[in-house]
């Protein structure tokens, strides 16, 4: 294991707290831990993809990057009346 | 060990370390308004680590995305931050600009 998938357990490992702050606080709060968790998990594909030799894969992590922030957008502009 | 080794070590700490604050501030903070910021953080833990893949595999097809993906986290992580507090101001008084003078007035 070299320092690359270990760096992307410790991180995938923290997305646990954010699914805790999910379940057990506001909606808003689980709307910013969505935010946070969207950042964790593109840099973990990151990580990974540099880990296991596969360049290929970074195009996951750049791909997620977006979608989660365009999907963070949708939720907070749909929060303002409707959820 | 080469230079480029240790640096970019250096920096996947350095990111790993912010993106682990990032998340110690969202569980540990009270206020959602006070959560908020670390949303901004943790887009920088990203940049730093896309940077330091980068100082690893030089210019190359992975070293180019990954930048560009931190680049995006930590571009894209702000705009995300104010428009979520101006769509939380909105959701809790109908309009976001609402009450912004008593609250500048005060101390």
């Amino acid at each position: 294991m070299n320092e690359w998938e270990i760096a992307a357990a410790v991180i995938a490992a923290a997305i646990l707290p954010c699914l805790g702050v999910c379940l057990f606080s506001s909606v808003l709060s689980a709307l910013v831990a969505l935010e946070v968790t969207g950042t964790l998990a593109s840099t973990a594909l990151m990580l990974l993809s540099e880990g296991f030799h596969r360049q290929p894969f970074v195009d996951l992590a750049l791909a997620f990057a977006f979608l989660s922030m365009m999907g963070a957008f949708a939720f907070a502009r749909l929060m303002e009346r409707d959820l | 060990m080469s230079f480029s080794h240790v640096a970019a070590t250096i920096l996947l700490v350095t990111g790993v370390v912010l993106e682990l604050f990032a998340v110690l501030g969202l569980v540990v903070m009270r206020d959602v308004y006070d959560r908020l910021h670390y949303v901004g953080l943790a887009g920088y833990g990203a940049l730093l680590i896309g940077i330091s893949i980068l100082v690893r595999e030089s210019w190359s097809l992975i070293g180019d995305k990954t930048l560009a993906t931190g680049a995006v986290l930590a571009l894209i992580g702000p705009v995300l931050v104010h428009t979520t507090t101006r769509s939380f101001r909105t959701r809790e008084r109908g309009d976001w600009a609402d009450g912004i003078e008593q609250e500048l007035e005060q101390p």
